[in-house]
């Protein structure tokens, strides 16, 4: 279009033509011309062999005519005195400067509004090289006319230097608001009206680029998008800028990698559990836990997914350490309200933790040495572009620091070790496989006397196939098992072996169907097959005389129906709907006991059993679920989205402890213990201000639970056979206003995040044997009204940055014993009601310095340095509260873990 | 890197004195016996804290009042009331401190007949030994829950058998008749809560209800053995009052324990309603049964006796002390006439050293703990044994 115009420049004496063509060669066209003019032509004839010309007109200069036969295509001419040369696409590389005009207002504007000092400034931005950029891509079955009408782009978004997926870019064209975000294969679908565009695409960590695309018809354009190298400027938490107020979803938060890191942890290895912590709305009931409570719900209504495999155990070590590879992990996502339909099982959340892919294109590596951990990851191609394996293992050496532990936990040794092996594979443009493999071990002895091991082990095998531009599968099946073992051999008359395994079996098949550029249609199936053993118990040692107890193993099958629709009404509303329906099946071998109704479930009230065969479903359980969000555009930059949805939950974590601890027992539901159920209602607002470097929302929530468990007094969790009669239905409440704020870009960028929250059980029927607190609201254990986290991270220059970290939290609730007295013969304590007393608040600083080794492109190795100090201020936060009777009186202890300042070191290399 | 440190919030740092009420208003001919203390903070050395010089009557719907005489240690009692079973009665109690107790109404619920306490020898889980059980049912249909407390009597023996006595200067020969201390009676009251529910059962009937289980080696089991079952009639609140105390009994609040919950009994502070006041007092007539069994009908069990390291003769101790041993001192004097000897611990005389018909020369002797069974029960017959 702009060789147009430079040519009408030097259009002076001009000759007005005739022609009249019908699907014309660019033989015929020419020669017609050079006939009628004085003009010589300099084609390629092979470039033109596709080119059908139609057109008619009377009286024209040469210029008019070579306009109109070659409008909306990438043909080019441009005329030299006598001379025409006519060119196909690739011409624009002489004219770049000019042309390069047409698409750089946009970014002006920005940098003008930018009120954000900005450290990169345009000297340090190459322009552009005449790479892919500038190119005019031509999609579909060409014409030399644009018909009317809409088609449909696809591709895949990959990293230039990886050949890595690049997950949750944004693809859109600057004249419009509407806008694609690709999957996590890196793959999107996009309908825009037929003719030339320039698509731009965002990507988390990934240099902005851009595409000059002429659409004919529907068709495929994969874009390779260069990683942003250059971390200074722009440290996204969002892999579009605009994503926040633009995006449907709520209370959605998607992490980098690179965030990741630049946030202080103990023992100064990246760790992906504790930054979900530092989130509005995420909280935890003590400082080595890695389970966490979002928007008040238990640790167990979490659905964390590594590449899609289940985690039932995400921490090492007590909870010290998250259970993933920092080298290995790409980035993480965390669903709290609008839950996508093709996830179920949990009430809270979905945690989705993305694993990268081996580079494509080369091998390399990186290694990194901590106090406690080692870990070491290699990648690449087995064959180029096409497969591709990565591999990560990490390892501890962590006895020393259970010598810093009290007494107590003296002659105590630990270990843990997690290996990944990630394999993907294109079979073709349609068919793409990928293979994930997860294992992660724990073994720590306390006190040389009791082993306690823990084994999460995952493998999946995902298929994904392009039917046509506006269908895809992934059908997937894998097997995730999580177990553990507690053995002691101390007493040899005493020895024992107790072991507890999960196992489920999935099978899933997800489509994506992108009816037009208002709807996508996502729907899918899924089945679980749960083999769960929930407890064995048996002789350790020939001397030992334990009796071998058997808890017998328990079948579900957890399966899965969903449809949902995001539909995009027009520019300022969209709508994201959708329903899934659940079919939950009790399966046997199984020995079922029935109570008699509205007396407690107790081993006097038992009216019959039944056995059932193997395979047979015992019960049924059907229910649909609702995810229903929308936003509403108030303007460019504020918009208010709301969401309502409801969720099942059909296995359940049975933890007097609070958090997440390896022994505690999973349950599934059974005929006397019904599924959890939860719904909630947020609203939320989302602004962005300084062109979009400044991110803020607020939301608010309330959720309702039903089913709850909770336990009744006493109760016996590990080898009980009869475990409905020890656990109790509650129901739930649970409300919060959660506020944001985000810098994404400038020296200092980080989130503030402030958490106002409350989450009430209630347990008032009278039928189950005992009240709670009088069949009153009572708080949750991990109900912590006040959370107030805040991340920062400021950059003196490239290599130095240094990272700051501040969390405060109201103490959870907690049952004391008050008193003591003799009842029936025997001293008794006396409690207070259950949680109405609280721990002392929750506060801890961390630091640290990052420093990067130089940055010079072309050496072998990369190397970085992190030195901090985790609790900065030394506060003695509780861990835990425990009361001991020595000579007939009681006291009560607190045990803060990190209770002093701890400085860590950690060094990490890249080849 | 860590610490523990002490944790005394002030929730558990106060005094936190409630009060406690244990005992049932028994509508028969036998006495009521109501125990008053008071709760005590955890860090204190004694559980004790008897409630004295409070006013308790019980009351009934018509008004008619039944007081109630302080004893010692914060027990009031009453010889039989006879209630009219047709009314409904409460507890009220009225402290030195003027703050007024009142249970709710209830009706009276006595308790049916013990149809009989049995046993057999199977042992709990691999333990052998005997258990005892309880059966009993109630014709009318009424009493759905149950509690028992038990009082066990057993004869036991000494380790050694005494038939000597020193008075402090010297050794006499001993009246065993009068002052036994080889066999004698001990006995244990229930201190755990044994509860029983018929209430999903169609017809109302308790049949081997376990009581308590003792091991083979136990002493109880040596030589005879008696039981009296004391059963309880219960209504539906208080057999859950009953339970939640048994679960929440003996345990520690740490956060690795199971979670506790309040008790609430049926008695409320009028003066202060909020209080927490610990106790649950029902209305009813009590039923007992007692049965013996002797070693004859039990397996060939053998017991361990109660201490396990009492020998005539330690290592480096002799097993005998002489009045004239091959030199001075005199070692009976010594060890055994403990106004003459200074021996912390006195020995207690067994058996003489010597020749018929001519003075002992020396005694065999032992520490009182493996001589004296009057240490650990009582060498007065029971009233009831037969």
């Amino acid at each position: 279009m702009f060789f147009i115009q430079i040519s009408r420049a030097q259009q002076s004496t001009a000759k007005l033509i005739s022609v009249n063509f019908q699907q014309a060669t660019i033989t015929q066209f020419i020669s017609e011309l050079e006939s009628k003019s004085s003009y010589h032509f300099y084609y390629d004839r092979v470039q033109f062999d596709s080119l059908k010309i139609t057109l008619q007109v009377n009286d024209k200069p040469i210029e008019t005519i070579l306009d109109l036969a070659f409008k909306n295509t990438d043909f080019y001419y441009a005329i030299s005195q006598q001379q025409i040369f006519l060119t196909k696409g690739r011409q624009i590389k002489t004219e770049l400067a000019t042309g390069f005009l047409e698409v750089a207002p946009s970014e002006k504007e920005v940098k003008q509004t930018s009120a954000v000092a900005d450290y990169t400034d345009e000297k340090d931005k190459k322009v552009p090289e005449a790479t892919t950029e500038n190119k005019l891509y031509e999609i579909g079955i060409k014409t030399n006319s644009i018909k009317q009408g809409n088609a449909i782009l696809t591709g895949y978004i990959r990293d230039i230097k990886s050949g890595e997926a690049v997950v949750g870019a944004s693809i859109f064209i600057a004249s419009s608001k509407a806008g694609v975000a690709t999957d996590k294969f890196g793959y999107f679908t996009i309908t825009l009206p037929r003719g030339r565009h320039t698509l731009i695409i965002r990507g988390l960590g990934m240099r902005d680029t851009r595409r000059q695309i002429l659409l004919y018809s529907d068709g495929k354009l994969n874009i390779e998008m260069q990683e942003q190298i250059n971390s200074l400027r722009e440290v996204k938490i969002s892999a579009d800028k605009v994503a926040n107020v633009r995006s449907v979803e709520l209370g959605v938060t998607r992490l980098d990698i690179k965030n990741i890191k630049q946030i202080p942890t103990a023992f100064g290895e990246a760790d992906v559990l504790k930054v979900v912590l530092t989130l509005p709305g995420v909280t935890s009931v003590g400082e080595a836990t890695t389970g966490f409570n979002v928007r008040g719900g238990s640790a167990d209504e979490n659905l964390i997914l590594l590449d899609g495999a289940t985690i039932y155990n995400p921490a090492h070590f007590f909870g010290f350490f998250a259970a993933f590879n920092p080298d290995i992990v790409k980035d993480i996502e965390l669903y709290k309200s609008s839950i996508p339909e093709k996830y179920g099982g949990r009430l809270s959340s979905v945690l989705e933790i993305t694993n990268r892919e081996g580079n494509k294109k080369i091998f390399t590596g990186s290694a990194g040495l901590g106090l406690l951990t080692s870990r070491f990851n290699i990648e690449g191609p087995i064959i180029k572009d096409k497969t591709s394996f990565i591999f990560g293992a990490r390892t501890t050496y962590s006895d020393w620091l259970l010598n810093l532990l009290p007494q107590a936990y003296k002659n105590s040794s630990a270990s843990f070790s997690d290996f990944n092996l990630d394999i993907s594979h294109q079979i073709n443009d349609k068919n793409n496989l990928y293979l994930s493999t997860y294992l992660s071990n724990d073994k720590f002895r306390l006190n040389s006397d009791t082993t306690y091991s823990y084994s999460n082990k995952s493998v999946i095998l995902k298929w994904k196939h392009n039917f046509n531009s506006k269908l895809y599968s992934v059908i997937s099946g894998g097997m995730d098992r999580y177990q553990y073992d507690v053995s002691s051999t101390a007493n040899p008359v005493n020895g024992f072996d107790l072991a507890f395994h999960i196992n489920q079996t999935n099978l899933k098949a997800d489509f994506n169907y992108y009816l037009n550029s208002k709807h996508t249609i996502n729907f899918g199936l899924s089945s679980i097959l749960y083999q769960n053993s929930p407890g064995t118990f048996e002789p350790n040692g020939s001397r030992s005389l334990v009796l071998p107890q058997v808890i017998a193993t328990e079948q579900a099958l957890e399966s899965a129906l969903y449809l949902g629709d995001k539909y995009d009404v027009n520019t300022n509303l969209s709508i994201s709907a959708g329903i899934r329906y659940n079919i939950y099946n009790y399966l046997g071998p199984q020995t079922v006991d029935q109570y008699a109704p509205n007396l407690p479930k107790e081993a006097g009230n038992v009216l019959d059993s039944t056995t059932y065969k193997k395979g047979q479903f015992i019960n049924i359980n059907q229910a649909p679920d609702i995810r229903i969000s929308a936003r509403y555009l108030l303007n460019d930059n504020l918009s208010v989205k709301a969401g309502y949805n409801t969720l099942h939950q059909y296995i359940h974590l049975l933890s007097n402890s609070t958090s997440i601890s390896p022994t505690d027992v999973y349950k599934l539901s059974d005929p006397n213990i019904k599924p959890e159920y939860g719904d909630q209602v947020s609203l939320g607002f989302f602004q962005n201000a300084k062109a979009n470097t400044i991110e803020m929302s607020v939301e608010g929530y309330y959720k309702r639970l039903r089913n709850y468990l909770d336990y009744k007094s006493g109760a016996v969790l590990l080898l009980n056979q009869h475990i409905e009669r020890d656990v109790i239905n509650t129901d739930g409440k649970a409300y919060g206003v959660e506020f944001l704020v985000k810098k994404t870009a400038g020296k200092l960028n980080g989130w503030l995040s402030y958490t106002y929250s409350r989450t009430f059980l209630k347990q008032n029927d009278p039928n189950a044997g005992e009240l709670i607190n009088n069949g009153n609201y009572y708080p949750a254990n991990y109900d912590k009204p006040h959370s107030f986290n805040f991340t920062g991270n400021y950059k003196f220059t490239h290599r130095y940055s240094i990272s700051l970290d501040i969390a405060y939290s109201t103490g959870r609730p907690i049952t004391l014993p008050i008193a003591k007295y003799e009842y029936a013969g025997s001293e008794r304590v006396f409690y207070s009601d259950r949680n109405v007393y609280r721990i002392p608040d929750y506060f801890r600083s961390d630091f640290s310095i990052n420093i990067e080794g130089n940055h010079r492109v072309h050496q072998k190795t990369h190397n970085s340095w992190t030195i901090g100090v985790y609790n900065l201020t030394g506060r003695q936060n509780a861990y835990s509260t425990f009361f001991t009777e020595q000579s007939g009186v009681i006291s009560g202890y607190k045990l803060s873990i990190f209770a002093t300042p701890i400085p860590f070191i950690n060094y990490n290399i890249r080849f | 890197m860590s610490c523990r440190k002490s944790y005394n919030p002030p929730a558990i740092a106060s005094p936190n004195s409630y009060l406690v009420v244990e005992g049932v208003i028994n509508s028969g001919i036998d006495s009521t016996i109501i125990k008053l203390s008071k709760t005590v903070k955890l860090s204190s050395g004694t559980t004790t804290n008897p409630v004295l010089q409070a006013m308790v009557f019980v009351q009934s719907d018509q008004n008619v009042i039944f007081p109630l005489t302080e004893t010692t240690n914060g027990n009031y009692v009453s010889a039989g009331l006879n209630l009219d079973n047709t009314h409904k009665y409460r507890l009220s109690i009225k402290t030195g401190d003027n703050l007024q107790y009142l249970s709710d109404y209830a009706a009276v619920l006595n308790s049916p007949p013990i149809d009989s306490v049995s046993y057999d020898t199977k042992g709990y889980l691999t333990v052998p030994g005997l258990n005892i059980y309880v059966n009993t049912h109630d014709a009318s249909n009424k009493v759905l829950y149950y509690r028992w407390e038990y009082q066990e009597t057993w004869i036991f023996h000494s380790n050694f058998p005494s038939y000597f006595k020193s008075n402090g200067d010297t050794v006499l020969i001993r009246d065993l008749a009068n002052d036994n201390i080889t066999n004698c009676w001990g006995n244990y009251t229930s201190s755990t809560i044994v509860l029983g529910s018929s209430a999903k059962l169609s017809k109302k009937v308790i049949s081997n209800q376990p009581i308590i289980a003792i091991p083979s080696t136990s002493e109880k089991v040596g030589d005879a053995y008696s039981i009296l079952v004391k059963q309880y009639a219960l209504t539906a609140d208080a057999y859950t009052f009953y339970v939640n105390l048994k679960k929440n009994t003996e345990q520690l609040g740490s956060i690795f324990d199971a979670l506790p919950s309040q008790i609430n009994g049926n008695i409320h502070s009028v003066t202060n309603p909020t209080e927490p006041v610990i106790g649950y007092v029902s209305i009813g007539s009590t039923s007992n049964q007692r049965i013996f069994i002797t070693k004859k009908q039990l397996p060939d069990w053998v017991t361990i006796p109660f201490h396990t390291d009492c020998e005539l003769a330690y290592p480096g101790v002799p097993c005998c002390y002489y009045v004239y041993p091959p030199g001075p001192p005199n070692q009976v004097d010594a060890y055994i006439n403990y106004k003459k000897g200074g021996y912390l611990y006195p020995l207690i005389p067994i058996n003489a050293i010597g020749l018929p018909g001519h003075p002992p020369i020396g005694y065999t002797a032992a520490s009182r703990e493996c001589v004296d069974c009057t240490l650990r029960g009582t060498n007065k017959k029971p009233a009831f044994w037969k």
